[in-house]
């Protein structure tokens, strides 16, 4: 509403409407991609349950539980009400703090669940060059914890409220 | 079709079919699931979109690449990664900014940071973070993040920049 405003100031009405007109053709010319991004989104959550994952991931600090929990943070749906609860639940069945930064950083930067969206908006190239980019990240960033800060665990724990 | 679409329509068979084999209505929860979703957010998708083509109007392209263009130096990459990090919202409202101000010229290094640094240093996220599993979690792993965003931006340059 405000930039409509601001459009209407600087061009008068011709603008204020180019501005929203603009926006909506961009809108239908996306449509069959979004469609798309948004059927893929609906079955994967439904081929994925929660509790698979939670069984996954278990007890574990090694390289091998890294790994799994950067597969799990790819594969989980749902926004930070969802994922956040799940990285809880880890941490309180013993998981290492490694798995569950691997957890956090793999959902936040490869979400499967996303990338579909992604691609749609910001087109193959880019998703695919931020893809490669960041292929390492969520398992370094898991090790690199788990390293340097791994001890710190169970403070954590202890410092859980809900 | 453009290839963005036809590669989205690939998976999107694959589940399908493989949602349909499983005949344990799976297929008709997850169209339905994705369907319903599609139309929770419509409204959202409307105003972003509008929202955009608004700002494709209003901002004044030469100011904006000497802020945050490919030429805009480290100045340029910090502020993305700020930018990043204040993006407020989900994938629905910010990729499609993003989106838009890739297409008004900020390069590939800024837009991947952009992305990087809004789906893994967000503000708005590290409350749900803090409130969930603690202010220790947090710093650690913000601490670890902090550096990766432009790391990422940078070695996507390298590897996908003309």
């Amino acid at each position: 509403m405000l930039l409509a405003g601001a459009a209407w100031q600087r061009g008068g009405w011709e603008l204020a409407l180019a501005g929203a007109v603009g926006g909506l053709q961009s809108l239908f010319l996306m449509a069959p991609l979004l469609l798309c991004a948004f059927f893929i989104a609906g079955l994967i959550q439904n081929l994925l349950t929660q509790e698979r994952v939670t069984r996954w991931l278990g007890k574990g600090s090694g390289w091998q539980s890294i790994l799994l929990a950067c597969v799990s943070g790819v594969l989980i749906p749902g926004g930070p009400y969802i994922y956040y609860p799940i990285a809880l639940t880890l941490l309180r069945a013993g998981a290492s703090l490694g798995v569950v930064v691997a957890f956090v950083s793999a959902k936040n930067l490869w979400p499967i669940m996303r990338l579909p969206l992604e691609f749609a908006l910001l087109g193959p190239r880019l998703t695919v060059a931020r893809l490669v980019a960041t292929l390492l990240v969520p398992p370094l960033l898991g090790f690199l914890s788990q390293a340097l800060a791994g001890r710190q665990v169970e403070h954590i724990r202890q410092g859980i409220k809900l | 079709m453009s290839v963005a679409t036809f590669s989205l329509l690939i998976p999107t068979l694959i589940l399908f079919i493989y949602a349909w084999r499983r005949h344990d209505g799976s297929l008709r929860r997850g169209l339905m699931q994705g369907w319903h979703t599609l139309l929770g957010v419509l409204p959202l998708l409307v105003m972003a979109f509008i929202t955009i083509g608004y700002v494709r109007l209003l901002l004044p392209q030469e100011g904006l690449q000497n802020w945050i263009g490919p030429d805009s130096g480290w100045g340029g990459l910090f502020l993305a990664e700020g930018m990043g990090a204040l993006m407020p919202g989900g994938p629905y409202v910010v990729l499609p900014l993003i989106s838009t101000l890739h297409e008004l010229g900020i390069g590939l290094a800024h837009t991947v940071i952009l992305v990087t640094s809004w789906s893994s240093l967000s503000l708005l996220n590290a409350l749900f973070e803090i409130r969930f599993i603690g202010w220790r979690f947090t710093a650690i792993r913000w601490t670890l993040m902090l550096p990766v965003p432009l790391v990422v931006g940078l070695l996507a340059q390298a590897l996908f920049g003309e």
